[in-house]
C-alpha cells in the first residue's frame, strides 16, 4: 500500500471537523426546537430547519450532515489508497446531496439558510481536497509502473 | 474512478427520492407540514404576508369553532399559496372567543406564539388537532404538546409569555375590533383594498375569496 501526501488529509481532516460543528449545531437546533442564530435573522434558516425536506424518513438531515462528514474525518485517518478513494465517494456524495438541497432552498423552500450553504461550500471544499489526493495517487501509481 | 462517480450518483439519487418521499407529506399538519406552508412568507405577531400587500383580510376566528377549522383546513392552504405567498394579500388573524371558556386559553396561547412570529404554525396546529367545542380537551398539556410541535417556537419563552400583560392586551382588542366591525359570527373575513372593503361569514372555498379579494383589489 503506497503513502499518502499529508497536507490534503490534513485540509480534509480540518474540512470535517467544520462540517462537523455545523452539523452538529443544526441537529442541536433540532432537537432542542429553537431558532439557528443566522446573520441577518433566523426566518431563512428557521424555515428551511422547519421544512418538510429537513428530514428524511424521519431522519434529520442535519444528522445525515453528522454521518457524511464522520466518513470524511474517517477517510482522511486513513494512510493509502483506501482512505483517498473512500474521502473522494462520500465528498462526491455529499456534493450531490448539498447541490440537491441547495436546489430546494432556492427554487422550493424559497429561503436560504446560511449554516446549509456554509455546510455546502465546505463539502465542496473537501471534494476539491478528495480530488486532489486521487490525481497525486495516479500520479504516483503512473511513477511506479515507469 | 468510473465506479466511485457511479456509486455517488447512485447514493445520492437514493437519497434524493428518499428526500422527496418526507416532502410530499402527508394531510395532517407535522412540524414539517406546517413549516412548509408558511415558508418564505413573512410573519410578524398575527400578521401574515408582505405588509406591503394590497390588500388585507381580517380573519375573525374561533379556535373552539368546528367551522373555522374547516375554513383553516380546508380553504386556508390554498388562500396561502395563490393569495399571499404572491404578496397580493396580507391576512390578519382576529382571535375570538365567542364559544366558551375554552376559547379563551387557545386564543391566549396562539397570541403567546404570536409574540416570536409564530402565531400561524400555532393556530394552524390548534384547528388541525381541534376537539369537540367545550369539551374541555384545551388542558395546559394540549396547548403545550401543540407549542412543542411548533416548528421554531422557543417552548419557554412561548410559557412565559402565556401569562404575560401583552397577550391580555392583544386579546381584549380583538374583541374590541370584532365588536366595532359588527363581527358576531365565526369565521368571518372582511377584505379591505384600495376599491373598498367586503365581508364573508361562514366556510367559504377558495373561489369565493379569490372574488371577494378581486372585489376590493
Amino acid at each position: 500500500m503506497k503513502g499518502r501526501r499529508r497536507g490534503p488529509r490534513l485540509v480534509l481532516g480540518a474540512l470535517s471537523v467544520a462540517g462537523l460543528l455545523i452539523s452538529a449545531y443544526l441537529t442541536w437546533i433540532h432537537y432542542m426546537g429553537v431558532a439557528p442564530i443566522c446573520v441577518g435573522g433566523s426566518g431563512g434558516c428557521e424555515t428551511v430547519q422547519t421544512s418538510s425536506y429537513a428530514t428524511i424518513l424521519g431522519v434529520p438531515v442535519a444528522v445525515v450532515g453528522l454521518m457524511g462528514y464522520s466518513g470524511l474525518l474517517f477517510s482522511a485517518s486513513l494512510r493509502g489508497a483506501a482512505g483517498v478513494y473512500l474521502g473522494f465517494l462520500v465528498a462526491l456524495v455529499g456534493t450531490f446531496f448539498s447541490a440537491y438541497l441547495t436546489y430546494l432552498e432556492v427554487f422550493v423552500i424559497h429561503a436560504i439558510c446560511e449554516w446549509c450553504v456554509a455546510s455546502a461550500a465546505v463539502m465542496v471544499a473537501a471534494l476539491l481536497c478528495a480530488a486532489l489526493g486521487v490525481w497525486h495517487l495516479a500520479k504516483e501509481n503512473q511513477a511506479v509502473e515507469r | 474512478m468510473a465506479l466511485i462517480v457511479a456509486v455517488a450518483i447512485l447514493v445520492a439519487a437514493l437519497m434524493v427520492v428518499l428526500s422527496q418521499l418526507g416532502g410530499a407529506g402527508g394531510s395532517s399538519a407535522s412540524s414539517g407540514d406546517v413549516g412548509k406552508l408558511y415558508s418564505g412568507i413573512p410573519q410578524n405577531g398575527t400578521t401574515l404576508g408582505e405588509s406591503s400587500a394590497p390588500v388585507t383580510v381580517y380573519l375573525y376566528e374561533d379556535f373552539q369553532c368546528p367551522v373555522c377549522g374547516q375554513f383553516s383546513r380546508e380553504t386556508f392552504p390554498e388562500m396561502v399559496d395563490r393569495s399571499v405567498r404572491g404578496g397580493e394579500v396580507k391576512v390578519i388573524s382576529e382571535p375570538l372567543i365567542f364559544i366558551g371558556s375554552d376559547s379563551v386559553p387557545a386564543a391566549r396561547a396562539a397570541l403567546a406564539a404570536g409574540e416570536q412570529d409564530r402565531y400561524w404554525p400555532y393556530a394552524q396546529r390548534l384547528f388541525e388537532n381541534q376537539g369537540q367545542e367545550n369539551s374541555g380537551y384545551v388542558t395546559d398539556d394540549f396547548l403545550t404538546d401543540q407549542a412543542r410541535n411548533t416548528p421554531g417556537l422557543d417552548v419557554e419563552e412561548w410559557s412565559s409569555d402565556l401569562k404575560g400583560s401583552s397577550v391580555t392586551q392583544q386579546l381584549q382588542a380583538a374583541q374590541a375590533k370584532a365588536q366595532s366591525a359588527g363581527v358576531d359570527a365565526t369565521p368571518t373575513l372582511i377584505f379591505s383594498g384600495p376599491r373598498g372593503q367586503t365581508k364573508l361569514v361562514g366556510m367559504q372555498d377558495y373561489e369565493q375569496v379569490s372574488q371577494a379579494i378581486a372585489q376590493v383589489d
